[in-house]
């Protein structure tokens, strides 16, 4: 049940987002090969074996769980679908997917002379979109001399929080040359939402954390991957704040920098709540400040001054939305500093099962001090919890019977949070309560 | 020789009379701005003076003025809202302790005029009275009582309700807002409804508390409905541009007065490729656009009567489109030359007599407009819909609607609005559907 719901909901995201349009080519590493094409991961005494092998230190069926679950392989695709032809045809495009501004996020958009014989870019997000053009490293890869070896070959290093966020964030929010604008949603694009830890499991991963993984990779945690995922996430989206392209052109500026329930809820609700962290009157548009509301929580655990200045400039530069865009620029400029100075302490920090349960009380104090309950904020909450619930998990700091319990209340939140159309805050924030019961009583 | 003089002595009469109505109209106008006394409602809801309970026979008014109002009209509970939950949580939105004390909710909830200027029977409580519309009474109560004529009720400073022009500036003060009243984007925000409106439409489901019969013709004159609704557009698209010109509702940081936008052009739900449309603005997708329904509602009104107005207003309604979204320092301009065309409309459009045969002309450029690039649109479904209850009525008035065909066209039109009654849920394929229904109804 709670599988159906939770994937559910992710798949709605999942959907969304992988139908992403965006712009130009992936930003991959300056030693990035020639990327040899899926088919040539793909045999099947390779990744694509039909079941894991269980004489292998890695599940060898990748590739197949790619190619049958994950919509990474289908992204290329939607671009020839109706949706995707009509997105183009309002954007003025001749096509989808024949257009830069959607391959570089719908499929391995690398220059020609990077593409092996056995390239396809209908192969979608294929697995060297994210691993790196496989030349340099495959031989090393294929002989199996270890992890550490393929990384020095050229392989890239998805297993490391900050570089597995750089390389999502780069489509799941966008970067300087691909960004899903206004315009582009206003023409049908879906609006991206993410969270890395969350994203990484809903994917699904075609990886599993068992002792041949720690022994090769070390013991991931989930809590590490959300916090550095929300820190890379509000530095990005401050760069493109900071963007002269995203700057007011007519009287607006950039749209999609904004929450998109702040304009786009029926007139018929009456929803509109003071909120401490914004400060801002009824009627006025929000920036998106979901992921900032996270990393707060996240900083006032591990760099208490950091999260107060946090607080101060985002509220400040919310207070700036009313004034001019340069003094947008000057607060953005500030909350990036803040959020890229948190990346390397958090990528270094050891959460403990004390960071676990202040972090998940500090994510559900957001919802229930009532300060903040937008849609945006539920579902970054909702993931968040998640993420820290698999990590207790995996840590072993709770047992089976209390996972259990705590995952039936994570699927409430999931439920009150599964469209934005549906949503109600009272409701959710009743749900954030029930899971803050359920984590004080698994001690 | 003598029919010449005796013709010139008419013509001598009747511009003698035309300049006394001149002349009269204007006391009128300024009795709006008079230090007269509002007496208060009390004063009219007498059961021989307008509070009967039902229609007078005999009578060259109905009599039951006051109690259509008290019973049926949602004046009357204008001010009482304010006391409600609703009000009052908007009100504390906005950092106001209440409604019912304020000055910014009173000046549309009642007829807030100075104290000086309350009479002994006043009440704030009332709501939006009788003399709210109707001007303070102490200067033509008596002439009123006395049998006088219209005209000379009007000089004696009752507000000309009944004249389009006037009636337009009276009810738009409020339900689109002025000078010193607006219900801006923050008040919207706080929970405050938006403003629909369509003059002719509004007077009848107010519900009017006269009937268009002969003594009131004879009165009053004859005033169609075609008059009312495209003089309601010009006038409301006018006071749009001088919102949009008012330095009060300039830019507000990142973002102009919002109120003056499509609301539904944000206030929808990201649903699949619901609204990714083009729109006659041509502006791109993603864009957000200034409500236009009136100025393609006057456009039609305006195209036979006065083409080359019609023209100046779709082309510089485009260009403030473009401005907004491009070249912010073209607006002024844009929005001068939009107020400008519709004010010279104004009066041409409130004294036209509107043919049969333009009526129907209008009928079918109004539902081209609906089935055109725009007709998704929620403000302009709104829009369209008024415009062809204006024109239904207009069409039965001028004989050209038998009473059969009035009825299934009625309820066409009761279709019309059902496909839009939720704004959340407002499909515009199912307008289209009710519009060519419409379509086929209202057919010679």
């Amino acid at each position: 049940m709670r599988g159906i719901r939770r994937g559910a909901f992710i798949a709605a995201l999942l959907a969304l987002i992988c139908r992403g349009a965006v712009q130009a080519q992936a930003p991959l590493p300056a030693t990035d090969g020639m990327h040899l094409g899926v088919a040539s991961c793909a045999g099947n005494n390779c990744h694509g074996a039909v079941e894991r092998f269980k004489t292998s230190h890695v599940a060898q069926n990748e590739y197949l769980i790619w190619s049958q679950k994950d919509k990474h392989s289908g992204a290329f695709a939607v671009l020839r679908e109706e949706r995707g032809k009509r997105i183009a045809a309002n954007l003025g495009l001749p096509d989808a997917e024949h257009a830069e501004l959607c391959l570089g996020c719908h499929a391995d958009n690398v220059p020609l002379a990077r593409r092996g014989p056995q390239f396809k870019l209908s192969d979608g997000v294929g697995c060297e979109a994210c691993h790196g053009g496989a030349k340099p490293w495959l031989g090393t890869h294929i002989s199996g001399v270890g992890h550490a070896a393929n990384l020095a070959a050229g392989m890239y290093p998805t297993d490391q929080p900050s570089a597995r966020a750089e390389l999502c964030l780069g489509c799941h929010l966008g970067d300087a040359k691909r960004y899903v604008t206004h315009r582009i949603m206003g023409a049908g694009h879906p609006p991206l939402g993410f969270e890395l830890d969350t994203y990484t499991a809903a994917q699904p991963a075609h990886f599993r954390v068992d002792d041949d993984y720690i022994k090769r990779k070390g013991l991931p945690d989930d809590i590490q991957f959300w916090a550095v995922g929300e820190a890379r996430d509000l530095k990005g989206r401050m760069d493109a704040l900071l963007d002269p392209e995203n700057a007011p052109k007519g009287l607006q500026p950039e749209l999609a920098l904004f929450d998109c329930q702040s304009c786009h809820h029926a007139t018929n609700q009456l929803q509109w709540r003071a909120r401490a962290s914004t400060g801002l009157d009824p009627g006025r548009l929000r920036f998106y400040d979901a992921t900032a509301a996270m990393l707060r929580v996240i900083a006032e655990r591990v760099a208490p001054q950091t999260a107060t200045r946090l607080r101060e400039h985002m509220l400040a530069l919310h207070q700036a939305t009313t004034a001019d865009w340069a003094a947008v620029t000057r607060e953005a400029a500030a909350v990036r500093r803040a959020a890229d100075e948190l990346i390397p302490q958090l990528t270094q920090r050891k959460f403990d099962r004390e960071d676990a349960r202040a972090l998940a009380h500090g994510v559900i104090a957001i919802g229930t001090s009532g300060d903040d309950l937008d849609y945006s904020a539920a579902q970054q909450e909702t993931m968040a919890l998640g993420s820290i619930l698999a990590a207790m998990k995996l840590q072993g700091f709770i047992d089976d019977a209390q996972v259990k319990r705590l995952n039936d209340a994570l699927d409430t939140l999931y439920d009150a949070v599964a469209s934005d159309q549906s949503y109600r805050p009272d409701k959710f924030a009743q749900a954030l309560e029930q899971f803050a019961e359920k984590l004080t009583a698994a001690r | 020789m003598a029919a010449m003089r005796k013709y010139a002595a008419a013509l001598l009469v009747t511009l003698l009379l035309a300049g006394i109505c001149c002349l009269r109209m204007m006391p009128a106008l300024a009795a709006e701005q008079s230090q007269a006394v509002h007496l208060g409602v009390a004063t009219c809801a007498g059961s021989n003076c307008h509070g009967a309970s039902e229609r007078q026979p005999n009578s060259s008014v109905a009599g039951d003025e006051y109690t259509i109002w008290a019973k049926r009209d949602k004046h009357r509970r204008a001010y009482t809202v304010l006391l409600g939950d609703r009000a009052i949580r908007i009100a504390r939105a906005i950092g106001l302790p209440d409604a019912a004390n304020q000055k910014i909710c009173l000046d549309c909830h009642t007829d807030n005029v100075a104290p000086d200027q309350r009479g002994r029977q006043f009440q704030l409580a009332d709501g939006v009275g009788c003399e709210a519309c109707h001007g303070g009474a102490s200067t033509w109560l008596g002439t009123h009582i006395s049998g006088a004529s219209h005209r000379d009720n009007l000089d004696a400073g009752l507000y000309p309700t009944e004249q389009p022009v006037t009636r337009a500036e009276k009810c738009l003060g409020c339900h689109f807002g002025d000078a010193t009243r607006f219900v801006d984007h923050r008040l919207i925000g706080a929970g405050h409804p938006r403003l629909p409106f369509e003059l002719d439409t509004f007077t009848a489901i107010e519900p009017a508390h006269f009937t268009v019969d002969s003594r009131y013709v004879e009165r009053k004159g004859r005033i169609t409905d075609m008059q009312v609704w495209a003089t309601g557009q010009a006038k409301a698209l006018a006071n749009r541009m001088t919102a949009l010109l008012d330095p009060k509702h300039a830019q507000h940081g990142l973002f102009p007065e919002l109120s003056l936008y499509d609301c539904q052009g944000c206030h929808h739900a990201y649903e699949p490729l619901l609204a990714p449309q083009p729109s006659s603005s041509g502006l791109g997708p993603g864009t957000v656009k200034l409500n236009d329904a009136n100025a393609a509602m006057l456009q039609v009104a305006a195209a036979r009567t006065a083409p080359a107005a019609a023209d100046a207003l779709r082309t510089h309604m485009l260009a403030l489109h473009r401005a907004t979204n491009n070249d912010p320092g073209a607006v002024r301009r844009e929005a001068e030359a939009v107020r400008a065309a519709a004010q010279s409309l104004v009066a041409p459009l409130a004294t036209h007599d509107f043919t049969g045969g333009e009526i129907r002309a209008m009928a079918d450029a109004v539902i081209a407009l609906g089935n055109g690039p725009d007709g998704w649109r929620f403000s302009h479904a709104e829009q369209t819909t008024m415009a062809l209850e204006a024109i239904a009525t207009a069409l039965k008035s001028a004989g050209a609607l038998g009473d059969a065909q009035d009825a299934t066209v009625r309820k066409s039109l009761d279709a019309l609005y059902a496909s839009f009654a939720n704004e959340a849920s407002f499909r515009s394929d199912a307008f289209a559907a009710a519009l060519r229904d419409f379509q086929r109804m209202i057919k010679p």
